[in-house]
């Protein structure tokens, strides 16, 4: 570690590392534009100038090393000076789009804009015309008069993706970024280059002109996309309660963690929300006249225990059979396993997962379902069920999700649920209405629930609700401790479990791999 | 399909790359090597010298609009570049100028409608001492004062036959 | 003296040149002294860079890693773009063996065994020429493999630029060879450590090199008997603009620019007197006729707020607008500004509109102040130096000019 001293405080850093990081370590930032921390300095934006004691220029925090016994000054008036300078240059060569650019409200350039003293000025020369809407990329968008030439997305294109569309043509005050003919950007990360210019240039179509980023709320999240388990943030609005539709997700952004997903979330990720807000499961069904009087949690609850108590008879476990998948959690998995398997004996416990896809090289995993370690550290070995040999050897059937639809061909699944005297669903998506279910309780998406995945790495992640579930959806480890607890079984067990910090306990407890750290 | 090139320029090309320590920083001796054949850099030849040297196209691009001798368009026949820096400017490059947009219609940027004259301006050539200068394509006239450019112009509409 | 034997019919041929001791200085090196012995000379010597900076040569070579895996590079900068100067075309139409056995000495002293000339694309017939004794140095045993019999091998290409002044920066250059566009690195890391693909590399100007060979063949001592103490030597100084005889003037450093303009370059042309001098290329802040009584050496024209820069003096005389110098400047930098870095990009842009309508006739007296204002927010915050070589001009134009700015101004 080096010491040094920063804004007159004593500060320490690693040996190598810069100014800038040093100083972000500490808690101050140093404004900039070209900087990102997943590239080696670039040192062109010159927005991160500050004060070393000793020398007579200002020195670039980017790309300056902390140093034993270094004095720097990120704050003086001398270093405010040269910023606004260079904000002054950026806005004579930038067009005053505020109100129409989607940026506005998470822009750098105005934001330090307004930190350094909203200075009118002195341009008066007829600014440069370019073009505004150049297709880079089938969701991408850039505004060349917007552009401030960072070269963040040229960058990424070389040193993350290495497929290189990006570059720059002409020089000086008409350079511009720009793609050769017909070589858009068609990779899987192409979200990224939206998120990561600092101004309104590149746009996501996929969020363009949809909302004001003032107006999103935010919280973590981890992606269910696949087995990566990217960090992210769920940009939404809760809505208004007499508004139809006014509750939805917005946009997916990365989250930072050097140990999952570096700075990066691909599209399939970034732009798979819509079943969030669309074709929801989220009101309890049931078949007509299995229940008197509308559907409720209670007489759900209490119907379904029963039948789980009524496994205990002699043979009837053999006849029950239960498909989840790894798109639930580890607490979710766990209770599965506990419930199902060790409690009541149930050993036709199968995963019905999605399809696998491709993998693409970089985040993107073949798994496409979160917690495939998860459901091996519960204790569940991935297996679909062979429905052939199955059919008129089931009773009872809970099924988790909907991936059973698209593992099996109708026939053969019509064929087998048929056979199947009673079919409850737990799902937050809602099945296509030919198939009749029992029951069908309605669960919650990760995004609205609380609960851990164990990303392909083994790396356990929990996450809490972005969103509270809607209607009368629940997370399932709530409707799982639920049934637990109306099916009697082991009740000196469940009985003593009472949320989800009893439910984590239990399961450390018992499956190590799946122990919630952070 | 990518374009081809001529036997002659594939083989110039292969002689630019041996003697260089890595075939991409070939890039602009095999330009020049393009551009003298062509007269231009166009698209198609953009993506056959990326290809020749396993560069990405955009890369090739990039060079050629960066350095202001390569060009992506055809110009005149002739291209008459003339000096507007300060040496030439004193001896009377403006003059030159002028006398071209008078005479013939030219203007920097432009070119006449038969195809035979382009123009541009440029930057200092390094023949100060000669000033006032301009270059037709890659010969150099020197010292240069209006009589002389009509001569000049005179002659090379001439060397055409037109 | 350089430039002696200039003139002189097969000078730029191989046998005119050893006819006149050419090659002698590498003989000398190779075959009884050692690299650091011929590293120590330049360094004696005090030779400074030639092309602009004027770093010392010595010192610049003993920067480059002894032990090192990486091969190492010689760049020879023969992009002189700088306006107003035309010595190193001069040198090597003249006397292209000059710089090749002065960068066979450089590479004989820093242990390198491969070098670039990377000369300006505008400069045809000079990269033709240099090829042409490249290819007679190889035929004669003074590149290539065991010159002279020794274990030292040297490989030399001659590369062309096409079109870009800055381009002339030595780490611009080293993109440009890559095959890149022409925009400058960070420094630090320094070619000398990191370089040419990413390797060890030296750049000199041409003019540095040349004078190289009889630096060895006399020893540093003896290059410091003309020029001054800090400035030894002698410049090719390049005199253009409204002179009788502009061209190429090799004269000691330490020369009065009032003898250079006067004496040798022959005074004004009939009926013209002298309104200004820029005296080292484009870059160099301008000066009075009162200010002409300099010498001409590094130190004392930095001490006069100006620089030596490319020593190409450009005498301007009584019928000068100096609206219209002032947007040959802007004109120039915007043009070749790399772009890279926002206050040289945006800044040269911004000099050359406010310019371009003072030039036109519609300038304000407060756009002087705002044009001072711009080029004061380049000075220093730039990646590289080309942000002072444009906005240092510019500032002494304003400085020394103002009240015929003032007069173009509409109010």
């Amino acid at each position: 570690m080096v010491k040094f001293v920063l804004n007159g405080r004593p500060a320490e850093a690693p040996e190598g590392m810069t100014l800038l990081a040093a100083a972000a370590r500490a808690g101050i930032d140093i404004p900039h534009f070209c900087y990102h921390p997943a590239f080696p300095a670039e040192g062109s934006c010159r927005m991160c100038l500050v004060e070393v004691e000793g020398q007579p220029k200002l020195e670039l925090a980017c790309s300056t090393a902390v140093q034993e016994g270094l004095k720097v000054w990120t704050e003086t008036e001398k270093v405010a000076e040269a910023r606004r300078s260079v904000l002054e240059f950026l806005l004579a060569d930038h067009p005053l789009d505020c109100p129409v650019c989607d940026k506005a409200g998470e822009c750098d350039l105005q934001d330090y804009f307004r930190r350094y003293g909203l200075l009118p000025s002195a341009f008066e020369e007829a600014k440069e015309r370019r073009a505004k809407k150049v297709p880079i990329g089938e969701s991408l968008l850039l505004d060349r008069e917007r552009c401030i030439l960072c070269t963040r997305c040229v960058r990424f294109g070389r040193q993350v993706t290495r497929t290189e569309e990006l570059g720059l043509f002409q020089r000086g005050l008409k350079t511009e970024v720009g793609l050769f003919d017909d070589m858009p950007v068609a990779h899987n990360y192409s979200g990224c280059l939206a998120e990561a210019c600092p101004v309104g240039a590149i746009t996501d179509t996929d969020f363009r002109f949809k909302t004001r980023a003032w107006f999103l709320e935010r919280a973590d999240s981890i992606c269910p996309g696949c087995s990566r388990g990217c960090n992210i943030i769920v940009e939404h609005s809760s809505g208004f309660p007499r508004v139809p539709g006014s509750r939805k997700i917005f946009r997916i952004r990365a989250r930072a963690n050097p140990d999952v997903n570096g700075h990066w979330i691909c599209d399939l990720g970034r732009y798979g929300y819509a079943h969030l807000d669309t074709g929801r499961q989220e009101s309890l069904r049931t078949k007509e006249g299995l229940l008197p009087g509308a559907p409720s949690w209670e007489a759900a609850v209490r119907f379904l225990g029963e039948k789980l108590a009524g496994l205990r008879a002699e043979g009837a476990a053999r006849r029950a059979a239960v498909a989840a998948s790894s798109e639930l959690s580890n607490e979710e998995l766990y209770l599965v396993r506990r419930l199902f398997l060790q409690d009541l004996k149930v050993h036709k416990i199968f995963l019905v997962d999605p399809q696998e896809g491709e993998t693409d090289g970089f985040l993107l995993t073949s798994e496409r379902t979160p917690n495939r370690r998860g459901a091996e550290g519960a204790g569940l070995k991935l297996g679909l069920p062979g429905l052939d040999v199955l059919r008129g050897e089931v009773d009872l059937l809970i099924l988790f999700g909907l991936n059973i639809f698209e593992r099996f061909p109708g026939e053969q699944l019509r064929s087998f649920f048929d056979s199947v005297a009673a079919k409850i669903l737990l799902t937050h998506q809602a099945p296509v209405a030919a198939w009749e279910f029992e029951l069908i309780l309605p669960g919650a998406p990760s995004a609205e629930k609380s609960g851990s995945f164990t990303n392909v790495a083994g790396l356990v992640q929990s996450f809490a609700p972005v969103r509270p579930a809607g209607g009368q959806a629940r997370a399932e480890w709530e409707i799982l401790l639920d049934l637990a607890k109306a099916s009697g079984v082991n009740a000196p067990f469940y009985s003593g479990l009472t949320g989800l910090e009893d439910i984590r306990r239990e399961m450390g407890r018992e499956c190590p791999a799946l122990k919630v750290t952070s | 399909m990518t374009m081809s090139f001529s036997p002659k320029l594939q083989a110039e090309i292969r002689e630019a790359l041996s003697r260089s320590p890595a075939p991409k920083a070939s890039l602009l001796p095999v330009l020049h090597l393009v551009q003298d054949e062509l007269g231009h850099i166009p698209a198609e030849a953009e993506r056959a010298v990326a290809e020749l040297l396993g560069l990405n196209p955009v890369r090739v691009r990039e060079v050629v609009t960066f350095y202001s001798m390569f060009r992506g368009k055809p110009l005149g026949r002739y291209h008459l570049q003339v000096c507007v820096n300060l040496a030439c400017s004193l001896g009377g490059g403006p003059g030159l100028l002028h006398d071209l947009r008078e005479s013939i219609g030219l203007s920097p940027g432009g070119a006449t409608p038969d195809g035979l004259f382009s123009l541009s301006t440029v930057e200092c050539l390094g023949l100060c001492e000669e000033a006032p200068c301009l270059l037709v394509n890659e010969e150099r006239y020197e010292k240069m004062d209006r009589d002389k450019l009509q001569n000049l112009l005179g002659r090379l509409r001439t060397r055409d036959g037109g | 003296m350089l430039t002696e034997n200039y003139g002189l019919a097969d000078l730029a041929t191989i046998a005119g040149y050893r006819a006149r001791g050419g090659y002698s200085a590498a003989v000398k090196a190779l075959r009884s002294m050692t690299p650091a012995e011929v590293l120590d000379e330049v360094k004696k010597s005090g030779l400074r860079g030639r092309g602009g900076a004027g770093f010392p040569a010595g010192m610049k070579w003993g920067f480059v890693p002894q032990k090192t895996d990486q091969p190492k590079y010689l760049c020879v900068n023969a992009d002189e773009g700088e306006p107003g100067t035309f010595k190193d075309r001069f040198i090597i139409s003249h006397d292209p063996h000059s710089v090749i056995e002065g960068a066979l000495l450089a590479s004989y002293a820093c242990d390198i065994h491969a070098a670039f000339v990377y000369i300006r694309g505008e400069y045809e017939a000079e990269a033709r020429r240099l090829e042409e004794a490249v290819r007679e140095a190889r035929s004669q045993g003074f590149l290539g493999s065991r010159i002279l019999g020794t274990e030292f091998s040297l490989d030399m290409a001659v590369y062309r630029g096409a079109g870009s002044y800055i381009c002339g920066e030595e780490t611009a250059l080293l993109e440009s060879l890559e095959g890149k566009r022409g925009q400058p690195r960070l420094k630090p890391p320094f070619p000398a450590t990191v370089g040419l693909f990413g390797c060890p590399t030296v750049i000199n100007n041409v003019e540095t090199l040349a004078n190289v060979p009889a630096i060895v063949l006399n020893g540093g001592e003896w290059f410091r008997r003309l020029g001054t103490d800090r400035d030894p030597g002698t410049r090719l100084f390049g005199v253009s603009g409204q002179v009788l005889k502009p061209g190429i003037y090799e004269l000691p450093l330490g020369t009065s620019l009032r003898e250079l303009i006067f004496k040798h370059a022959g005074g004004m042309k009939e009926g013209r007197t002298l309104k200004a001098v820029i005296p080292g290329g484009l870059s160099a802040p301008i000066l009075r006729p009162d200010e002409i009584e300099l010498s001409l050496d590094s130190e004392s024209l930095a001490a006069a707020g100006s620089m030596l820069g490319s020593a190409a003096v450009m005498v301007l005389d009584d019928r000068t607008s100096m609206v219209g110098v002032l947007k040959v400047v802007t004109g120039f930098y915007a043009h070749e500004s790399c772009g890279q870095c926002t206050p040289c990009r945006v800044g040269t842009g911004w000099m050359d509109k406010l310019a371009s309508r003072l030039a036109g006739g519609r300038g304000r007296r407060r756009d002087l102040d705002v044009l001072e204002r711009v080029a004061g927010g380049i000075v220093g915050r730039t990646l590289c130096p080309m942000g002072d070589a444009a906005a240092c001009p510019v500032l002494a134009i304003l400085k020394k000019f103002r009240s015929e700015l003032e007069e173009a101004c509409e109010e």
